[in-house]
């Protein structure tokens, strides 16, 4: 590997790992994960725990499978753990707007700082980019990962014991899919940021953006019905698919929203090279 | 001598506005080099296309071999930019750290180097505050700290002293001074006494041209055949001096620039001592002088055709 290319490596890693830095060592940080942890005392003591009890109930049980059939996600019900089940519910609708926030300030703040002028001294454009944009993602998993065994410390305590493999295989399948299903949203907050000069301005531009594709779409498809297909194409559409999976299945969705990540993110470095900074 | 800035036709405009218009330029390694030009000259402009925080939009720009811009000159180019803030959440030790890391030293390398930039700079004991605890001469130092971090070999000062009370600012000149050595500075100011000091070579811009580009002491020296010498007076010498001045052989002509300050010029193929004429004629006469220079000054070399035209 040449000189230039193991220092990209480098740098690429010192951006990525500094997100995991602003997490821990700042004000800032600390109110991020203090807001996670009430957040996630609520969800796990009332949500996730009580939903739980109640779907050891045969009678809840079929009810709930007769209802979530009707609506085509049955498989819902059908992980090791229900505690599982509701915490991939919660995920899938909570965390991509959540990370809608949290990942809005990857270079905007720098950028009407005049860090970036700094920065870019010293590293390109593009690894400033993608190592930030990897700052998130290792986030992202930290958080996950976190929650995740919390929510099994939780059946731990009230189940007697859990089934180890199938417990190691349904996190998995978790931890990696939430990441795919937060990738294009995480790309999106990429390419919003390196247009924006804030984070608040970078939210407004992907809720503008994404209701503007979404809109004009819907009316093309209202205009030319022989169009619907192009609606599958719309970041999260797959969520219906993996929302009722419970296998490693739920991978052929995977390509949708890689495709959208490495479009958007090719899109953000675009911008990134030709602004002034 | 190798060339580290060769600039040929650059040009640029913001929309209709043209900023730079066909600017072609080198700056060899030595002496640091003076940027100067009345605001909106596009001397910031200028600056930021060689550190490549603009796209060119037309001409050629080679930065120590390299594009502007290039990530190649990570670490081999430094910049003091004006109005870029560090990140107010981390210490200005951490940061320059991490700013070493980047430019690829290992982590204890990287910290004695920011350890030893904000000692070069005064703010060694300030190394853990935070950039926001910092006044804004502090936060000046702190960003000519981060231009020096890997001893690059070209450095770029924009107004590395402005805001900055006179011992600091001192201090700075005195800090380039001695770096000039190791690295080749070129300073953007509006401070012509100071420009004056440190370089040696002097680019002047004005409304985006270049109308000037050479060496101080040789243009001092010599223009068209005629010389100078400026004399600074104590306040009490005779309403009369500079006929008494303009007697001396060879003195072409005297101007008094400013109330107790006479610029005399002379050809120096008729006197080459008129300097020493001069000191005889001050000592017999018992008037005291505060200074006396040789050459025109860079100031009067920059704006006194526009003076004399006004």
């Amino acid at each position: 590997m040449s000189r230039s290319n193991s220092l990209w490596l480098h740098q690429f890693w010192l951006f990525a790992r500094f997100e995991i830095t602003r997490l821990t060592q700042t004000p800032r940080g600390w109110f991020a994960l203090a807001a996670f942890v009430v957040v996630w005392y609520f969800l796990l003591r009332y949500p996730i725990y009580e939903a739980a009890v109640q779907l050891q109930q045969l009678q809840v049980q079929a009810m709930l499978t007769q209802l979530l059939g009707a609506v085509g996600l049955e498989q819902l019900l059908r992980w090791p753990l229900p505690e599982l089940s509701v915490y991939w519910l919660l995920c899938l609708a909570v965390l991509p707007l959540a990370v809608l926030f949290s990942a809005a300030d990857q270079t905007c703040s720098d950028r009407s700082r005049g860090t970036l002028r700094l920065l870019t001294l010293r590293a390109s454009r593009e690894v400033i980019f993608l190592g930030r944009f990897a700052g998130q993602l290792l986030t992202q998993l930290l958080f996950i990962a976190v929650s995740l065994v919390a929510t099994l410390s939780l059946a731990c305590w009230r189940l007697e014991g859990l089934p180890p493999l199938a417990v190691l295989n349904s996190v998995s399948l978790i931890i990696i899919n939430l990441l795919i299903v937060l990738l294009p949203i995480t790309a999106l907050m990429a390419l919003c940021s390196a247009l924006a000069k804030s984070s608040r301005l970078a939210i407004s531009l992907a809720v503008v953006l994404l209701g503007a594709v979404a809109g004009g779409l819907g009316y093309l498809v209202w205009q030319f019905p022989a169009l619907e297909p192009v609606l599958d194409y719309l970041p999260l559409a797959q969520l219906p698919e993996v929302l009722n999976a419970n296998d490693w299945s739920m991978l052929q969705h995977a390509w949708l929203p890689l495709l959208q990540t490495v479009v958007l993110l090719l899109a953000g470095l675009v911008v990134m090279r030709r602004r002034a900074l | 001598m190798k060339t580290l800035i060769e600039a040929t036709d650059l040009s640029y405009a913001y929309g209709a506005q043209r900023v730079l218009q066909q600017v072609s330029f080198t700056v060899e390694a030595g002496e640091p080099v003076a940027l100067i030009g009345p605001n909106g000259a596009g001397k910031t402009t200028l600056f930021s296309l060689i550190c490549g925080y603009l796209p060119l939009q037309s001409g050629q720009l080679q930065v120590l071999g390299e594009q502007a811009g290039s990530s190649a000159l990570a670490g081999r180019l430094g910049a003091l930019p004006q109005d870029a803030l560090f990140d107010p959440a981390f210490s200005l030790q951490s940061q320059l750290s991490f700013y070493g890391r980047l430019q690829g030293l290992s982590k204890v390398a990287a910290q004695q180097e920011a350890e030893r930039v904000l000692s070069l700079v005064g703010l060694a004991q300030h190394s853990q505050q935070l950039p926001t605890s910092l006044s804004h001469g502090m936060r000046k130092r702190l960003s000519i700290a981060q231009a020096l971090l890997g001893s690059p070999e070209l450095v770029l000062l924009d107004e590395p002293t402005a805001g900055l009370d006179p011992v600091n600012a001192m201090q700075i000149r005195q800090l380039i001074a001695n770096l000039s050595g190791q690295a080749t500075f070129l300073i953007s100011s509006h401070n012509i006494f100071e420009l004056e000091r440190l370089c040696g070579t002097v680019l002047y811009l004005e409304k985006g041209v270049l109308v000037r580009q050479g060496a101080l002491t040789q243009q001092a020296a010599q223009q068209a055949g005629c010389s100078y010498l400026t004399v600074v007076l104590e306040s009490a010498v005779p309403a009369d001096v500079s006929q008494w001045f303009s007697q001396l052989p060879g003195v072409t002509e005297v101007q008094q620039v400013q109330k107790h300050e006479y610029q005399l010029a002379y050809n120096p193929d008729i006197a080459a001592d008129v300097d020493l004429q001069l000191l005889q004629l001050l000592a017999g006469k018992g008037w005291r002088y505060r200074q006396l220079s040789k050459g025109l000054s860079l100031e009067q070399q920059l704006f006194s055709d526009k003076t004399r035209r006004a």
